[in-house]
C-alpha cells in the first residue's frame, strides 16, 4: 500500500477499504490529504457555496441518568441547578427564536425518566402547529431510547409516533465513538454503538433524515475512528438517511474525563478528521465544519480541507458553554467568516435545501 | 515534487520556486489572491522543509515591559499611557530581575518611552539582566526606541547600539516596522519612525554583529500591494546585510483602538496566506515565526505546515497584545508548545537567540549538515521513519552528547569524543586535495599569526582543531581563538577569521570584509601530509535498533547512487543561494570523496594523533 495509489483510487471514484483508510490515517501528510479532500468536496459540491443554517440549540431539561464522563452539562434528579421546562415554556422560547429568523430548532436534553412520552409528542406537534417556518430537529438517540423505556413502546413505534406528530429530522448527537471498547469507558450507561445505529436505522427506514456525528480526542485510537466511519458508511448505503457528517473534538473542561484527557485535541487533528471523513465517506453529501466547537478560525480553514457546511448560527449553546467553551456568533458574523474564507455563504434548511445565496459577500 | 493545482495561475510560480528563483510583486499578489489555499501551503511547506527540515524552533523566553509611560500616542496601541495616569507603572532594574526565571533562554525587553529616564537606566537594565542571567540572551529595544535614544541622548545610532552591545545586548526585536507604507503610516502611526529610520537602525545593528528580527503589522488599513512592498523592502535590505534572523507577521488586534470594530480579527485564511506568502517571497530570511499570541494557538499550529518554522515559547506576560484583546491564553506551557509542534508533524527544537538548537524533543532525528558539500547525501534522501534536523556540525555534536540525535554526519572531532556511543558507517565527507569551504581569511601570513586573535565560526568542531594543528605543528605559532556568533559578526575586531561550509564558499568567491589573505585548510593539510582530510563521518547511535541502522544505510546508499556524478544538477539550487554558478558547484562537489576508504582512515589516524598533541581530546569542545 502506498499513499499515492490510494489517493489515485479516491480520484478515480473508488471506495477505500477500512485497511486502506487506516493506512491513510496513520501515514498521511496533512496538506496532501487536505488537497485530496478539497478535490472530492468540489466534485461532490462543485459550487463555491458554503451552507449554514440559522438555528438555536435550547435544552428542555438537564436532568439525566446516563452519567457520561465527557459531559459537564447534566444534573441528577433533585440536584441543585437541575431544571425541566414545560412544553408551554419551550414553545414560547421557540416563538422568540422564530421571530429572530431561526429555521431549525435543535432540541436536546438529558435522559429524564420523570418526563412522560406524551410530553415529547406534544412538543413536536405544537411546534409544527404553532411555530410555522421552523423545523423541529429534536432528540438524540439516547432520549429516543429513554422514551421507549418510559412508554413501553418499541423504538420504531416511538419514532413512528414522532413522525406522525410531524417530526422529519433528528440530530445525530450521542454517537461519540461507535466502538464499544471506547464507548463503554466514556458513556457506559448510554448504550452500545449498536443502539445508536439501530435507532438511526429505524429512523431512516421510516423516512427521517439525520446527521451523523463523531466526538474524538479522548480515548479512541485511529482504529476506533475507522470503525466509527465504516459503521455509518454502511448504514448510509442502506437508506441514504444521513444529510451530513459532523466531527467534533472532546472538550475536557469541567468533566470527569478531564482528569484522564487534560488537553484539547489540536486543530491539526480536527483538520485531519474533516479531510479524512470527506475522503472516506464517499456516500455523504456534506461534511460540516463545526466552528462552535473548534473555534472560528479553525472552522474557516476546515472549509479548505473538505468541509462544505458551516453548521448553525446557534443562538443558544448550553452544553459547550457549561464546559467553559463559549463561542457566540450571529448571522452577520457567519456570513463574514464564510466570505473571508473565500466562499459564497448560502443559508439552508435542516434538510440542506438552499434558502438564500449571499452572492454579494457578507453584510459587513 | 508534483502539486495538483486547482488554480492554474500557480503553475508558473511553482516552477520558479522549485528552481529557487525570486518572486515578483505580481507573483506575490497572485499567491495572495488564489482560492487554492492548500496548494499555496504546500509550496510554502516545500521551502520551509528545504530550509529547516522537519524542525520547528521555539525559545523559552520572558517578556519585560519596563514601563507603559510613553511620549507617543499611536492609534493602534492601547498599552501606552501618560505619566500620572492611574495605570502608569515604571519598573526598577531590581523589579525586572525579580520577575525573571532561570530556565529561560531569552529576555525580550521593550516598553514605552518616558520623557524622564536617563540613558544609563536603559543600559543598566540590559547589563544587569545579562550579568544575572548569563544563559539568557537579551533581545531588547525596538528601532523606535533606539531612534528615541539617539535623539534624546544626542548619541549616534551606532553609538547607542555599540553601548547596548557592550552592556550585553544580543539581538533586537523587529517591532516598529508596522507596514512600510507612508500612506498607512500617516493614517495610523504618524508619530512613529518611518521605513527609512527603521532600516537605518537595523542595518547599523547588523554591521555591529547584532542580528535582528523583522515584523509586519497587517490587517488594518494596508493593501495587499503594500504588504508585498513591505516584504520586498526587507528582502532587499537582507541582500545587503544578511542580519535578519526571522520575519514575524503580526495580525492586527482591533481591541479598543477604534481602527476596526473590536471583534473584527483577521481571518484564518488571511493569516495562513500571509505566513505562506512571506515564506515564498522572503527567500533570504531564514525563519518565519507564527506568533501565536496574536494569531491564536489554533492558527499558529496549522501555520507550521504553511511555511512557519518558529514559535514563541512560554511567554511570561504579553501586555501589549493582551490589552488589545488577544484571545490566546496568557501562557503556553513548554509541553503544550512541544505537543503543538509534534502534532503538526514537526520536531520541536528548543533554540537560543541565534537559532542554535539546544534541545530536540523527538525520536529518530537525523542531523543534516546544511551545506552544499553534503547535498549528494540528501538530494534523494527518503526520510521514511526518520526526521530531519539541519544543524551545523558543532551543534550536532552537542546534541549528540545529550543523546538527542539518532544518526548523522558527525564532525570528526565529535565522532572521536563520542566514539563509545556511536557506530561508524561507511560514508564520510573527505577532501581530495583542496576544499574551498574551510577557509582562513587573514590579515597576516601563517607565521605572523602568533599571538593574534582569530575569530572562529560557531559551526566548527573539526576545522578549528585542524587550524590549531596547522598553527602549532606546521608553523609553530600559537594564536588566541574566539568564537564568533552564528549569523552576522563585526569582523573588524579580528586579525583572522575561520569560516566553514557555505559561508566560507560565499566569502571565498566574494571576499570577506577587508581580509586580504585566504588560506584553504584542506590544501594546507594535503601539501603537508599528502593525505585527504576527513571532516565528517556518518555514524549512528549504538542503541539504534539494527533494523533502523540497516534502513539508514540503504537510504544513504540509494541517495548517493541517485545523485551519481550529476553534481551540477543536484547542487544547482543550493549553489544559487550562495552565488555559485552551476559549473562552480560541479567543480566544488567533484573535490569530495563520500566513501570512507583506506586513505581516509589513514588520514583520520594521523590527524587524531596530531590533534591529541596540540590539545587534549577533551570531553567538551575546548573553551576558546
Amino acid at each position: 500500500m502506498n499513499l499515492e495509489t490510494l489517493y489515485q483510487k479516491v480520484y478515480a471514484g473508488g471506495r477505500l477499504s477500512p485497511e486502506e483508510g487506516l493506512f491513510i490515517l496513520k501515514n498521511h501528510q496533512l496538506l496532501d490529504l487536505g488537497g485530496v479532500a478539497n478535490d472530492v468536496r468540489h466534485r461532490t459540491n462543485p459550487r463555491r457555496h458554503v451552507t449554514f443554517v440559522v438555528d438555536t440549540n435550547p435544552n428542555y431539561t438537564n436532568i439525566c441518568n446516563v452519567d457520561c464522563i465527557f459531559c459537564a452539562f447534566y444534573r441528577h434528579e433533585g440536584e441543585e441547578g437541575g431544571y425541566t421546562y414545560s412544553v408551554d415554556q419551550m414553545i414560547e422560547n421557540f416563538k422568540r427564536s422564530a421571530a429572530n429568523g431561526v429555521t431549525t430548532i435543535l432540541l436536546q436534553g438529558g435522559v429524564n425518566p420523570k418526563i412522560p412520552f406524551e410530553y415529547y409528542c406534544e412538543m413536536v406537534e405544537r411546534t409544527v402547529r404553532e411555530v410555522p417556518g421552523v423545523t423541529p430537529h429534536f432528540w438524540s438517540t439516547s432520549e429516543i431510547i429513554g422514551m421507549s423505556q418510559v412508554s413501553g413502546l418499541t423504538v420504531p413505534r416511538v419514532l413512528q409516533r414522532l413522525w406522525d406528530a410531524g417530526q422529519r429530522t433528528i440530530p445525530g448527537g450521542g454517537a461519540e465513538i461507535l466502538a464499544d471498547r471506547v464507548k463503554r469507558k466514556i458513556s457506559h450507561l448510554k448504550g452500545s454503538s449498536a443502539d445508536w445505529l439501530n435507532v438511526m436505522r429505524d429512523a431512516h427506514k421510516i423516512g427521517f433524515k439525520s446527521t451523523a456525528t463523531m466526538m474524538y480526542g479522548h480515548l479512541e485510537t485511529d482504529e476506533d475512528i475507522i470503525e466509527h466511519l465504516e459503521s455509518i458508511r454502511k448504514l448510509q448505503d442502506e437508506y441514504h438517511g444521513f444529510t451530513a457528517f459532523v466531527p467534533w473534538s472532546f472538550k475536557p473542561g469541567n468533566t470527569p474525563l478531564e482528569k484522564i484527557i487534560p488537553r484539547y485535541a489540536t486543530p491539526m487533528r480536527y483538520l485531519q478528521m474533516i479531510a479524512f471523513s470527506r475522503v472516506y465517506l464517499d456516500n455523504f453529501d456534506h461534511i460540516q465544519a463545526s466552528w462552535f466547537s473548534e473555534g472560528k478560525k479553525t472552522g474557516q480553514i476546515a472549509l479548505h480541507f473538505g468541509a462544505d457546511d458551516f453548521g448553525g448560527t446557534l443562538f443558544e449553546e448550553n452544553v459547550h458553554a457549561a464546559a467553559n467553551f463559549v463561542n457566540k456568533t450571529n448571522i452577520d458574523e457567519v456570513l463574514q467568516l464564510i466570505h473571508d474564507a473565500g466562499f459564497i455563504p448560502a443559508q439552508r434548511t435542516t434538510l440542506y435545501d438552499v434558502l438564500r445565496v449571499y452572492e454579494k459577500a457578507a453584510a459587513a | 515534487m508534483t502539486i495538483k493545482f486547482r488554480d492554474p495561475f500557480l503553475h508558473p510560480i511553482w516552477t520558479k520556486i522549485q528552481s529557487g528563483e525570486r518572486l515578483s510583486l505580481e507573483e506575490g499578489l497572485a499567491l495572495y489572491k488564489t482560492d487554492d489555499l492548500i496548494s499555496l501551503g504546500k509550496m510554502a511547506n516545500f521551502v520551509q522543509c528545504q530550509r529547516s527540515g522537519d524542525a520547528v524552533y521555539f525559545v523559552l523566553n520572558q517578556k519585560i515591559e519596563h514601563t507603559n509611560i510613553c511620549v507617543l500616542s499611536c492609534k493602534f496601541c492601547d498599552f501606552a499611557v501618560k505619566k500620572g495616569d492611574p495605570a502608569a507603572y515604571e519598573m526598577t532594574t531590581e523589579e525586572i530581575l525579580s520577575k525573571l526565571t532561570p530556565e529561560i533562554h531569552e529576555v525580550h525587553i521593550t516598553g514605552g518611552m518616558p520623557a524622564d529616564w536617563p540613558w544609563e537606566r536603559y543600559l543598566d537594565i540590559v547589563r544587569s539582566v545579562h550579568q544575572q542571567f548569563p544563559h539568557a540572551d537579551v533581545k531588547a529595544y525596538t528601532a523606535v526606541e533606539i531612534d528615541f535614544f539617539h535623539k534624546k541622548f544626542k548619541l549616534s545610532i551606532e553609538d547607542v547600539l555599540r553601548q547596548l552591545k557592550a552592556a550585553g545586548l544580543r539581538t533586537m526585536p523587529g517591532g516598529g516596522a508596522e507596514v512600510f507604507s507612508e500612506r498607512a503610516r500617516k493614517l495610523l502611526f504618524n508619530q512613529k519612525i518611518g521605513a527609512k529610520t527603521w532600516f537605518e537602525v537595523h542595518k547599523t545593528a547588523h554591521k555591529l554583529g547584532i542580528p535582528t528580527n523583522s515584523t509586519m503589522l497587517y490587517g488594518h488599513v494596508e493593501t495587499l500591494e503594500e504588504r508585498l512592498i513591505h516584504m520586498i523592502k526587507l528582502r532587499e535590505a537582507q541582500d545587503e546585510t544578511g542580519g535578519f534572523l526571522t520575519f514575524i507577521p503580526l495580525a492586527f488586534q482591533p481591541g479598543d483602538t477604534g481602527i476596526k470594530p473590536r471583534d473584527q480579527f483577521t481571518s484564518a485564511i488571511d493569516d495562513l496566506k500571509t505566513i505562506a506568502v512571506s515564506r515564498l517571497m522572503l527567500d533570504n530570511i531564514p525563519h518565519i515565526k507564527a506568533y501565536w499570541v496574536m494569531l491564536t494557538e489554533e492558527v499558529a499550529s496549522i501555520a507550521l505546515n504553511f511555511g512557519a518554522d518558529d514559535m514563541d515559547g512560554t511567554v511570561g506576560q504579553e501586555r501589549i497584545a493582551h490589552d488589545a484583546g488577544a484571545t490566546s491564553p496568557m501562557k503556553l506551557a513548554k509541553d503544550q508548545i512541544i505537543k503543538i509542534i509534534t502534532d503538526a508533524g514537526k520536531i520541536p527544537v528548543e533554540r537560543d537567540v541565534y537559532y542554535n538548537p539546544l534541545n530536540v524533543y523527538a525520536e529518530n532525528v537525523i542531523g543534516k549538515i546544511p551545506y552544499l558539500n553534503s547535498v549528494p547525501f540528501y538530494h534523494h534522501f527518503e526520510q521514511r521513519q526518520f526526521k530531519m534536523l539541519p544543524v551545523a556540525p558543532r551543534r550536532m555534536g552537542l546534541l549528540e552528547e545529550k543523546g538527542q540525535i539518532a544518526a548523522g554526519l558527525f564532525s570528526l572531532m565529535d565522532y572521536y569524543r563520542q566514539e563509545e556511543q556511536l557506530d561508524l558507517l561507511r560514508w564520510c565527507i573527505a577532501t581530495r586535495d583542496q576544499v574551498k569551504s574551510v577557509m582562513l581569511f587573514s590579515n597576516h601570513g601563517w607565521r605572523d599569526l602568533d599571538g593574534k586573535l582569530i575569530g572562529i565560526t560557531d559551526d566548527t568542531a573539526t576545522s578549528v582543531k585542524l587550524l590549531e594543528v596547522l598553527l602549532e605543528e606546521k608553523y609553530n605559532v600559537s594564536a588566541t581563538f574566539r568564537r564568533l556568533t552564528t549569523g552576522v559578526n563585526d569582523y573588524s575586531a579580528y586579525d583572522a577569521v575561520l569560516l566553514i561550509g557555505d559561508e566560507a564558499l560565499h566569502a571565498n568567491k566574494f571576499g570577506l570584509d577587508t581580509f586580504e589573505l585566504v588560506y584553504d585548510l584542506a590544501k594546507e593539510w594535503y601539501d603537508w601530509q599528502k593525505l585527504p582530510f576527513v571532516f565528517a563521518v556518518w555514524a549512528t547511535k549504538k542503541s539504534l535498533p539494527a533494523s533502523m541502522k540497516d534502513e539508514l544505510g540503504e537510504i544513504i546508499e540509494h541517495s548517493l547512487n541517485e545523485s551519481g556524478n550529476r553534481f551540477g544538477e543536484i547542487g544547482e539550487l543550493a549553489g544559487r543561494r550562495i552565488g555559485l554558478t552551476k559549473s562552480e558547484v560541479e567543480d566544488y562537489l567533484a573535490g569530495f570523496n563520500y566513501s570512507l576508504g583506506e586513505r581516509e582512515r589513514e588520514s583520520m589516524r594521523e590527524f587524531r594523533q596530531l590533534a591529541g598533541r596540540v590539545g587534549k581530546m577533551a570531553k567538551h569542545t575546548p573553551p576558546l
